[in-house]
């Protein structure tokens, strides 16, 4: 059962990175493809309607942890304290950003929103990926399997490349959204960026690995064939993009995207928050899991909510997709 | 600063900030619904209110979201013991929350406001009576969770010292959680019967959008009466036996009660002073308390030198706190009874006072419902789980008090510059009115 919880959590947390990580990733190329201030309102109400459901992945997500894994959930969000803050301290600015901004006509209004939309997208994807990095590299856990981690160790040099690849990644993402979700001059910039973008993804996919080899070894196991599936969608992603073929590209980019996450689940399991060596371990599934009455109706009453929600999910949202026309 | 008084500084300044805006969700949701619904139905007026307080609810409701983020993750920040040991319980409903109420919520407000044009008139009049429902889950759920963290039923302890969860469903069925949450929802309807009579009379006053001020009066005042009753009777009174009950400490330090007595007078007023044990100056109402705590006039009521000194809550707040709550209580469903009185007689209008009355009475709800989780929460002090866990034993044990105190800055910083970009933007939807602001959501 406690794989089963190992499942549900991970399937959340990639639904949250698929869903939100597209409207983080629209925050954080709009300087590069909207140039005016319609556009840039553009490109934020492509991701009006959705971005607070999509953000609520995360929430559901930290909620299952909660009540599936108490340890874990409390022994990460307590040592990674101030990086946790800071996150919370920028989802709150990018909620405003985007929830604020058209409530007042005036020009240097929207400018300031539209910077502090940019700017803090950009440093989550950037945080999310050095969390991230941090969680493969492993955690300096305490003997009661608590620990502190300072910022300057949390920003080790394995760490923070993850981090620059989650933001190159996240920004192909939301590219293609856009792509699919409005048209204009934007758009078409939008368009343009999507095969320059995917030459630095690969790129740092390349490196990524290569470090992650020289982290963690190769196992040989069934783990090691993930990456030919994330190399697959990333070449499906050029081509359908090259032969604007959107929404085709847009799912691409999701299996590529999602593709990482498994790899990166499959790579800790069985633990929840691995140990720095030396000390081995790590906070496993098992170990974090309460009793299996607890486990049990947890799971249920929550893979009965995320069925109902993905069912009038995509009953209902699908109706407000269709063609934004940015102009400006 | 100690690391406990650090850690519950800035869990009662961001909660107590939140919540101002969900009072204001659960109590307009209904509100938006309805007039969502008259104004797919062709009433031209009520399509004029829905688009009003759709965007007073939307600005309200993004400062809400936003502030709502940090609480659920305080909780593994800075209350780790306390989640380790507890999570397998009230994990359940927090999980539950995001689930089945935020999804809910959150999308069918994304389908309210953008979806104009887009999807089927129903869809929208749907999405209104959903966000709705998903608003008060949200409240249920969380109430939920502090009740068991009051009143722990459906666990048990294991060698090791964790709360296991033996039921959910009487987690989630106690009574004592659902008077407690009917409590809660009747002062946000209170609350959200208020903002509409106060804005109505607001217009009323200054002879604006004369048709719908006045229906929003009426339908204002007619909430604020009947839910103003109902946050008294039944659901404050079942409140009070429950914790007369359960936390009997904690009415002593609510009523100012130092010493155990026989015949036990209600202090109305007094300056309770827990130095010296005393009630300074008080007015009472002779044998009220025993009768109001046991339906006895000569029961005997413990007072605080019944309990040892370390489990005394601080008395102070909780006795002020709840005299603010069922002062202001007793204030605004005067207020609310005599403009119900007025409205039947037809010469409601005819009353300035009166609609002053309701205009200036718009925050009373609002510093009840504040004032009353103050009596809550901090009259259940040492306890995080009552009973159980004592809250110096919750906090994280890596987290220190500087790290504490510097998100607490950070915090309350930023808090300001919401609470004032909040004022300013509904302020300026309520100087704009009704009219105009329809006018630019058709445009």
């Amino acid at each position: 059962m406690s794989v089963i919880a190992f499942i549900l959590i991970g399937f959340m947390l990639t639904m949250y990175v698929l869903l939100d990580g597209y409207d983080l990733g629209v925050g954080a190329i709009t300087p590069l493809v909207a140039r005016t201030g319609g556009e840039r309102e553009g490109s934020m109400r492509s991701i009006g309607p959705f971005w607070n459901g999509n953000e609520v992945w995360l929430i559901a997500a930290g909620g299952a942890l909660f009540a599936l894994f108490p340890k874990a959930y409390a022994s990460s969000f307590s040592g990674f304290y101030l990086a946790f803050i800071i996150v919370l301290w920028l989802l709150m600015f990018r909620g405003v950003a985007m929830e604020l901004r058209a409530h007042f006509p005036s020009e240097l209004w929207h400018q300031f929103w539209d910077a502090c939309f940019f700017g803090s997208s950009l440093l989550l994807i950037l945080l999310y990926g050095v969390a991230l990095g941090n969680l493969l590299h492993g955690v300096p856990l305490g003997p009661q399997g608590y620990f502190s981690g300072d910022l300057a160790e949390l920003l080790n040099p394995y760490a923070v490349m993850v981090g620059i690849f989650a933001v190159a990644t996240l920004m192909l993402h939301g590219t293609t959204f856009l792509v699919m979700r409005t048209q204009g001059p934007a758009a078409e910039r939008a368009r343009r960026l999507v095969p320059r973008l995917w030459r630095v993804v690969l790129v740092l996919y390349v490196a990524v690995s290569a470090a992650t080899i020289f982290e963690r070894g190769i196992g040989l196991t069934w783990i090691d064939l993930i990456p030919l599936l994330s190399i697959a969608a990333l070449a499906w992603l050029l081509f359908a993009a090259l032969g604007k073929r959107e929404y085709a590209a847009f799912g691409a980019s999701s299996l590529f995207v999602a593709s990482l996450l498994l790899q990166a689940a499959a790579t800790i399991y069985p633990y929840l928050l691995p140990a720095l060596p030396p000390r081995p371990g790590g906070i496993s599934i098992f170990d974090a899991a309460p009793s299996p009455v607890a486990l049990m109706s947890a799971l249920v009453v929550t893979i009965v909510g995320v069925i109902a929600v993905l069912i009038y999910g995509t009953l209902v949202l699908p109706q407000m997709a269709g063609k934004l026309s940015v102009e400006d | 600063m100690d690391v406990v008084i650090a850690d519950r500084l800035q869990f009662a300044f961001t909660i107590m900030f939140h919540y101002l805006f969900p009072i204001t969700t659960m109590g307009l949701a209904p509100f938006v619904a309805l007039y969502t619904i008259e104004g797919i139905r062709g009433d031209a007026d009520a399509a004029k209110a829905a688009a009003f307080w759709t965007k007073i609810f939307a600005i309200n409701f993004a400062i809400g979201v936003v502030t709502g983020i940090p609480m659920e993750f305080q909780f593994g920040t800075n209350w780790a013991a306390f989640s380790a040991a507890s999570g397998a319980v009230i994990g359940q409903p927090l999980a539950m929350e995001g689930v089945y109420a935020f999804f809910l919520e959150s999308i069918f407000l994304g389908v309210l406001l953008y979806g104009k044009g887009r999807v089927a008139p129903q869809l929208l009049g749907a999405s209104a009576v959903l966000v709705w429902l998903g608003s008060w889950l949200s409240g249920f759920f969380i109430v939920a969770t502090d009740a068991w963290m009051q009143h722990p039923v459906g666990y048990a302890i294991t060698p090791s010292g964790v709360i296991e969860l033996t039921s959910l469903a009487a987690v989630l069925l106690s009574p004592f959680a659902w008077w407690q949450f009917l409590h809660v929802l009747c002062g946000a309807l209170v609350a959200g019967g208020f903002v509409v009579a106060g804005i109505g009379a607001y217009y009323v006053l200054s002879k604006r959008e004369l048709a719908l001020a006045r229906r929003f009066v009426d339908a204002g005042v007619i909430v604020a009466f009947i839910f103003s009753i109902l946050v008294i009777f039944p659901t404050g009174d079942r409140n009070g036996d429950d914790v007369t009950k359960y936390q009997p400490i904690k009415l002593a330090a609510m009523e100012g009660l130092f010493r155990s007595t026989k015949d036990a007078p209600l202090a109305i007023i007094g300056m309770p002073d827990s130095h010296d044990h005393d009630l300074i100056d008080p007015i009472y109402v002779p044998d009220i308390l025993s009768f109001l705590a046991y339906g006895n006039f000569n029961a005997n009521v413990k007072g605080l030198n019944a309990y040892a000194d370390t489990l005394e809550p601080p008395v102070e707040l909780t006795y002020y706190a709840y005299h603010v709550m069922v002062g202001l209580g007793t204030i605004f469903a005067a207020i609310a009874m005599l403009a119900a009185f007025y409205l039947w007689r037809k010469r409601l209008f005819e009353e300035p006072a009166l609609l002053w009355a309701l205009m200036l009475g718009m925050p009373f709800p609002y510093i009840a419902s504040e004032a009353g989780w103050i009596v809550t929460e901090v009259g259940r002090q040492p306890w995080i789980i009552y009973g159980l866990m004592r809250t110096s034993a919750g906090v994280s044990p890596t987290v220190a008090s500087g790290e504490a105190i510097f998100t607490l800055i950070g915090f309350a910083g930023m808090y300001f510059l919401l609470g004032v970009l909040f004022l300013y933007l509904v302020l300026r939807e309520i100087a704009l009115g009704p009219s105009a602001v329809a006018e630019h959501a058709a445009a």
